[in-house]
């Protein structure tokens, strides 16, 4: 069996509280980290990302002891991103018991300092947030969550984060962030198709069907998914039972 | 038991320490190379680069591997498990040289290998009650080629390689046992009993 398609509930944390909103905008609060991340551990999710999505720098010592307090019960590895502003702050953000950290507005602005860290603390840590929005027939690159146009070519970003080093895309289609109206599936497999390291396809998901399609159809290395999980939707295993209905090798369960 | 987890430095130890004392050991993250010398036991995690590992690690070169290949019990993680070799294509200089091979870049199109994967293992006492079909954590662009009989557990990842060795109470996972739920805990349960039946 090849490498197995990844699950990975996404915790958007503001303030300490895991939120959920629609494009960016109107959050409400669903639960606390810890708490989420143990019960996905235990339905069978593959990892966990943990992002801060309203950053401050005053915030980094909140978000610290957050990120503490998640890893304390995880076995399964934890990625955390938002607000990663400099190599400082990945070492930080990895001594706190992330094992991978995001970076997105921080690598567009000082692209050096995705080889920085690669080389201090290896790819396998380094994860690259793309956050795109279509722009006719191609996708545009996004700052400072999802606020700021760069001006930037995604296709182009992915392969050069690759060249730099990055381990990893998180890739976010902007577009269909919060619709529950699929995954982005052409922004995917573009974007799978033009690099060389694993993705990671987020936004849109509304339904079990549309993770099972961003990874076949999509050709995603693993799917992100927030809301389908926190509102008691679905499980983690109720999304993998489909899969392995679909002959798409996912990561069985064992029980201790 | 007591083990010594090494501190590169750069990033995440506490979930191989954690990770350890579920199993019941007794955890020490050093920084000074020089406090594996008098350890009971030694843990190197996997995390960060070949060569700034053994930079580390040089001072004290001779008398390390001396303590390693004299039985001090030691595993290796990932990165942990490469330095245990003779060399690596990912730097230049030589690793501790406890077991006899070195270490290449994998060959796949996609790298690095990120996410869970099947680990076969043969009986050996390292995957004890480790359920058949468990599959395992890797995040890793290279791997081991050891140069003698010592793999206990092969992944298929582009190509065929060992994903576990082990020599006595020396043993190398590829994979992250720490990150790699149930299996997981109850190997490195496994390699401290290894540990404690070697003494």
């Amino acid at each position: 069996m090849p490498l197995t398609k990844r699950i990975i509930p996404c915790l958007d944390v503001r303030d300490g509280t895991v939120v959920k909103g629609v494009c960016f905008k109107n959050l409400q609060s669903v639960g606390d980290p810890p708490t989420l991340a143990v019960a996905y551990q235990e339905q069978g999710a593959d990892e966990i990302v943990f992002l801060d999505v309203k950053a401050t720098v005053a915030g980094a010592a909140t978000l610290r002891s957050a990120v503490k307090k998640t890893a304390e019960n995880l076995f399964i590895p934890l990625t955390v991103g938002g607000g990663t502003r400099s190599f400082e702050d990945v070492r930080e953000t990895l001594k706190a018991g992330a094992d991978k950290v995001s970076v997105n507005t921080a690598a567009v602005e000082n692209p050096e300092m995705i080889t920085e860290c690669a080389d201090a603390f290896g790819s396998q840590c380094v994860v690259v947030a793309i956050d795109a929005k279509r722009d006719n027939d191609s996708w545009e690159v996004y700052t400072y969550s999802g606020t700021r146009p760069t001006g930037r070519d995604a296709v182009e970003w992915a392969k050069e984060v690759c060249d730099r080093g990055a381990g990893e895309i998180l890739l976010t289609s902007m577009d269909a962030d919060g619709t529950k109206a699929g995954y982005d599936i052409e922004l995917t497999r573009t974007i799978v198709r033009a690099t060389n390291v694993p993705v990671i396809a987020s936004g849109g998901c509304g339904t079990i069907e549309h993770i099972v399609e961003v990874l076949t159809r999509g050709e995603a290395d693993a799917a992100l998914a927030a809301s389908i999980f926190h509102y008691g939707q679905h499980t983690v295993a109720d999304v993998k039972e489909a899969l392995r209905a679909k002959g798409v090798p996912v990561r069985e369960s064992v029980a201790e | 038991m007591k083990v010594s987890v090494m501190d590169y430095g750069v990033g995440n130890l506490h979930s191989i320490a954690k990770g350890l004392e579920r199993a019941g050991a007794t955890v020490e993250v050093v920084s000074d190379p020089a406090l594996l010398l008098g350890s009971e036991s030694i843990v190197f995690p996997g995390v960060g680069a070949f060569g700034a590992a053994m930079d580390i690690l040089r001072p004290i070169l001779p008398e390390l591997n001396k303590h390693i290949v004299d039985g001090t019990p030691t595993m290796g993680v990932c990165l942990g498990m490469q330095i245990l070799f003779e060399r690596s294509e990912e730097s230049p200089g030589v690793g501790l040289s406890a077991f006899r091979g070195e270490v290449k870049k994998l060959k796949s199109r996609r790298i690095p290998q990120m996410g869970w994967n099947d680990v076969v293992p043969e009986a050996d006492p390292l995957f004890e009650g480790v359920p058949r079909g468990a599959q395992f954590y890797f995040a890793n662009s290279y791997v081991c080629h050891p140069e003698e009989d010592v793999a206990v557990a092969k992944t298929e990842y582009g190509e065929s390689f060992p994903s576990a060795v082990r020599k006595g109470a020396l043993c190398g996972v590829q994979f992250h046992p720490e990150k790699s739920g149930p299996p997981g805990l109850r190997l490195l349960a496994n390699f401290l009993r290894i540990a404690e039946e070697s003494k």
